[in-house]
């Protein structure tokens, strides 16, 4: 059994502690997968649902919404027009959310490492938790992956989306890189990142300078009929 | 139209149009290519279409002959009638990278029209509609021509991480290995001469990837 | 009728049931969707969840560090989801509290059940969602379609004991034994009772406004974090409330707690059996669905009330 790390369970009250406890526990096995998946990976999901890999009894569960999920699955290759996509979706999600990157086009690119469409490294554009790497991997890999995810939250390690929001700015330029210097998403993140207390010192920078330069007011959807 | 009178009139179509070549012709194999000039080939088409029942476009394919400086175009031609298949195989310039489209003649020939520009730089006149839809994103030269280096454009715009797994570790505490490391698995033409692999390493239809791929030795490979 | 169920209760009584009867219906509610949960699973051949699994959700939706609200009324919309069924739960008599059942009767229950899902509407027209606007106008034409047979059921069973009281409705059935039951002396509107069981809980073939896959589960769609949390509570209470009733109505309530939870468990397990193993109707056929059938049925049932 690993050492519990000692720094995170010293701060506050006894019963803050028990609240902070009970609530890992709780997260760790509960767990919303966002039913939408990236790439070709993606035909190994049906098989971990169903019955005879059930994830449910992992309390793992499929949720449609990103708003609505903890997990985000990148299963695959992220072409630049899926990443864009994707940025809005993880961008979406409650906190604490986790990425598994699924797949070994996650790591380093895998079988399309040479084209110019595709990302290599995720790790440059949103914090991820887990790589299980394959391809694709079986079912029985993607569940022994879930069930680490699971151990690591209950020992609280898993707190990447914390660095979301202390290094914005390392991100946010990485995805300048990638799709323009007019990129924006409809989220505030430095305003939650504010608004939270997740204030690090990565978060402001010069990529965050120009993104409140391009930085238009969302504008309401327009209803057509 | 029955297959004998399109054997007819196969035979008879160099004759009727000049410069139109039968270059190979298989009925069984259902298989029938012809070479034609660029200029020849809506009068082909017409030919094709209302004579012999070649109704269905299935595809326009592109190929880049760099050293030739030219494109060639095939047009894939079906016939729900005769089960056969002509391709229809010309070649434009590469400098003035422009042609005509068949737009009129054949309607499915507007969008792989379309994908041909975005891939391959080249204009057709007459097409409905060219703008950009698979690389809305992209802003380098298109990405199919043959001077574009996939390769060197990923090694100099992205950054590979580090993977070094438990199980590769338990292999090379066992004697094992990496035989041929990824660094040195490069295919690009302007990697491969600094590199010193020779010409026949790099090829970029990728047949040879499969062999190139790390082999990783354990001795309970059975033998080596 | 008489007025002898009125009989002498103080107000910290009243005060006492009134906050131990939510607290016990969402416990009870609570495994009644790991009785759903799991029953679905062994029809689909596999091991459910573990044993306190939706507790697991409810905490971890609670937990959430992080919050997205569209506004006030998006915030009251959820409150009233909630609340609508906790008033529902006073109204709900249980073996050994009454709450205020005495004071309002079955109309007033079947009133209050309507609220959460106009709350509901409330909340989702605040977050401007195309999905959610779709669900819930899809929501309350379900409800509409499904009300209007639950509301002859409802007439029928009250015109048979001759009182809108559900304290007496279940004394009656208590005290005459088996054959007076609801199911055994009106059973075309017990029938018609099960149809309109399987619209409240919004299980296949009725779960149009869910629809998971094609508008997003609807209303759903922009509830995170806690607001979610409070959709799962408000499930927990809808099992246990449309079970509850439905016994109180045919089965002759329960004398003591493991009668009444041993007859809800039943009642609860039907609809999750048929649902599984269905697809589901659009929002027009399901209308006229329950427009023909239970319908039929349940005015059959009060045509024949004695």
């Amino acid at each position: 059994m690993k050492e519990i790390k000692v720094e995170n369970r010293r701060e506050g009250n006894i019963l803050s502690r028990v609240f902070d406890e009970l609530n890992e526990f709780c997260r760790a096995r509960s767990l919303f997968i966002l039913h939408y998946c990236t790439g070709c990976g993606a035909i190994e999901l049906p098989p971990v649902m169903t019955s005879r890999f059930d994830m449910e009894r992992l309390g793992v569960q499929p949720m449609v919404t990103p708003r609505q999920a903890d997990i985000l699955l990148i299963t695959g290759y992220v072409s630049i027009k899926t990443l864009k996509r994707v940025m809005l979706t993880y961008e979406q999600m409650g906190s604490p959310k986790y990425v598994i990157g699924i797949c070994s086009c996650t790591v380093n690119g895998g079988m399309y490492w040479q084209s110019y469409a595709t990302a290599k490294k995720l790790d440059e554009y949103m914090p991820v938790d887990l790589y299980i790497a394959g391809c694709m991997p079986r079912p029985e890999a993607i569940i022994s992956g879930l069930r680490s995810l699971i151990r690591n939250i209950e020992l609280g390690e898993s707190n990447n989306w914390k660095k979301y929001y202390e290094n914005y700015d390392y991100y946010l330029g990485n995805q300048q890189k990638l799709f323009g210097d007019e990129w924006q998403t409809p989220v505030d993140v430095i305003g939650e990142a504010e608004h939270y207390g997740l204030v690090g010192e990565g978060t402001y920078g010069e990529h965050t300078e120009i993104l409140q330069r391009v930085q238009q007011p969302l504008k309401p959807l327009e209803m057509r009929l | 139209m029955n297959l004998s009178q399109f054997e007819a009139w196969l035979a008879d179509i160099d004759h009727r149009i000049a410069g139109v070549e039968v270059t190979a012709s298989n009925l069984n194999k259902r298989r029938n290519r012809v070479d034609l000039p660029a200029d020849k080939l809506v009068l082909f088409l017409e030919a094709v279409k209302g004579e012999a029942s070649f109704v269905h476009l299935s595809a326009i394919s592109c190929v880049d002959w760099i050293d030739d400086g030219e494109f060639e175009l095939v047009y894939h031609l079906w016939s729900y009638e005769l089960n056969q298949l002509i391709s229809a195989h010309i070649r434009v310039s590469r400098d003035p990278g422009e042609y005509q489209s068949i737009y009129d003649l054949y309607r499915p020939a507007g969008f792989f029209e379309r994908d041909i520009h975005e891939m391959y730089g080249l204009y057709f006149h007459g097409a409905p509609d060219m703008e950009k839809f698979i690389l809305t994103e992209w802003n380098g030269i298109p990405p199919m021509r043959k001077e574009f280096d996939s390769e060197e454009f990923v090694e100099q715009n992205f950054s590979w991480q580090e993977y070094n797994p438990e199980w590769l570790k338990e292999l090379v505490a066992e004697g094992g290995g990496v035989v041929i490391p990824c660094e040195e698995q490069r295919f690009s033409r302007s990697v491969a001469t600094d590199h010193g692999i020779d010409q026949q390493h790099s090829n970029w239809s990728g047949c040879d990837v499969s062999s190139k791929l790390c082999r990783i030795d354990s001795k309970y490979r059975g033998g080596d | 009728m008489d007025t002898q169920i009125f009989t002498e209760i103080s107000l910290s009584e009243i005060l006492v049931e009134l906050l131990l009867m939510p607290v016990i219906a969402f416990l009870v509610g609570l495994v009644m969707v790991l009785w759903m949960r799991k029953i679905g699973a062994r029809v689909q051949r596999r091991i459910g969840p573990p044993l306190f699994q939706p507790l697991y959700d409810v905490v971890k939706l609670f937990g959430k560090k992080t919050q997205v609200s569209h506004g006030v009324v998006h915030d009251i919309g959820i409150v009233m989801a909630m609340g609508g069924y906790i008033a529902a739960e006073t109204l709900l008599p249980v073996p050994g509290m009454n709450g205020i059942a005495v004071y309002g009767g079955i109309i007033t229950l079947t009133y209050l059940m309507m609220i959460p899902s106009l709350g509901l509407a409330l909340g989702v027209g605040q977050c401007a969602n195309p999905n959610g606007s779709i669900g819930i106008s899809r929501a309350l034409t379900a409800m509409l379609a499904y009300d209007i047979p639950f509301v002859i059921i409802v007439f029928g069973v009250a015109f048979h004991h001759e009182t809108t009281n559900l304290v007496e409705i279940i004394t009656q059935q208590q005290q005459a034994g088996i054959a007076s039951w609801g199911a055994v002396q009106n059973p075309l509107l017990a029938l018609a009772g099960l149809a309109t069981l399987q619209g409240m809980l919004g299980k296949q073939p009725f779960e149009i406004y869910i629809a998971p896959a094609e508008i997003a589960t609807g209303p759903m769609v922009e509830m995170s974090g806690k607001y979610l949390g409070g959709l799962f509570v408000m499930q927990a209470f809808q099992l246990y409330t449309a079970a509850v009733l439905y016994v109180s109505l045919f089965l002759g309530g329960g004398e003591s707690w493991f009668e009444l939870l041993a007859k809800s468990f039943v009642v609860v397990s039907i609809p999750m059996m048929i649902a599984f193993v269905f697809p589901r109707y659009r929002t027009e056929d399901l209308v006229r669905l329950f427009w023909k059938w239970p319908v039929m049925i349940g005015l059959l049932g009060v045509a024949f009330v004695g």
